[in-house]
């Protein structure tokens, strides 16, 4: 009945649905994920993490992997120990807020991981050690 | 149809749905992507290096080394990977309250420090790192 009503009232056009209030909800949560959006690069290597049972829960965005053959892994490229300043800086630049995840092959030289994180540590950034649940 | 359009030319109208069509897909794009990739992981930070002598009551640390050949040694005796737990209970139940301080050599097996804290850890006994070599 009141569908009825409203048609006669708009004249007996075709029924018309105004957009423009959801177009304005959806450009602004399609603007909140754009700013939001962080690209995390995969370092690329094949790692297999050593199994643990404590463990937190992380939300990395700058992942590093050091291999068994003490190859340092960022963004899929090998990188040699004292090249790594300027890569992280570089990524530090794209996202200022960056957390870092080294990804240590079971394998792999502690010494290396350690190494990794006491760069990381030095520049100011948070770090964590990758694992898998048990 | 044609005559319909003409009619209705008083007021511009613009066809919206096919910017609403990209739009949609722009968002849902986004969304997509924006899972926040969620990792496990464990803090192996070294605690912050104070000036301050340990209070000389404090009961001495058990220190576990693993060596460049991945050995294991418990104040200095040679232990398995797998007895690490057991041998520093020992020590912890004649000297209560001993935090444990884990020396790691350059070529030690990441993996092997990573399982010894993550048992030390998970029996809630204090752990922290250090690397061999450094002045304690």
């Amino acid at each position: 009945m009141a569908r009825r009503q409203s048609r006669v009232m708009s004249d007996g056009e075709e029924p018309q649905l105004d957009m423009t209030p959801m177009l304005d909800v959806v450009f602004i949560l399609l603007i909140f994920f754009i700013v939001t959006a962080v690209f995390v690069k995969e370092p690329g290597a094949d790692i297999i993490r050593p199994e643990t049972v404590t463990q937190d829960r992380v939300k990395p965005t700058l992942l590093v992997a050091v291999t068994s053959n003490d190859e340092i892994f960022v963004d899929g490229d090998v990188y040699e120990l004292n090249q790594l300043r300027n890569i992280f800086e570089q990524l530090r630049e794209e996202n200022p807020r960056a957390e870092a995840m080294i990804q240590g092959d079971e394998g792999a030289p502690a010494g290396t991981v350690l190494d990794v994180q006491e760069l990381l540590l030095d520049m100011g950034i948070d770090v964590t050690i990758s694992t898998r649940e048990d | 149809m044609r005559r319909k359009s003409r009619r209705g030319s008083d007021e511009a109208n613009i066809d919206m749905t096919p910017m609403l069509d990209i739009v949609f897909i722009l968002l849902i794009f986004f969304i997509v992507t924006a899972t926040f990739l969620q990792e496990e992981g464990i803090d192996l930070t070294p605690p912050p290096e104070s000036d301050q002598p340990p209070p000389p009551d404090a009961p001495p640390p058990i220190f576990v080394q693993v060596s460049n050949e991945n050995r294991v040694f418990v104040n200095r005796d040679a232990t398995a990977e797998s007895r690490v737990m057991a041998a520093v209970s020992r020590i912890r139940a004649e000297q209560p309250n001993s935090a444990v301080v884990i020396e790691v050599s350059q070529e030690a097996e990441h993996g092997t420090i990573v399982r010894i804290i993550d048992e030390l850890r998970a029996n809630s006994i204090p752990v922290s790192i250090s690397r061999a070599g450094e002045a304690q």
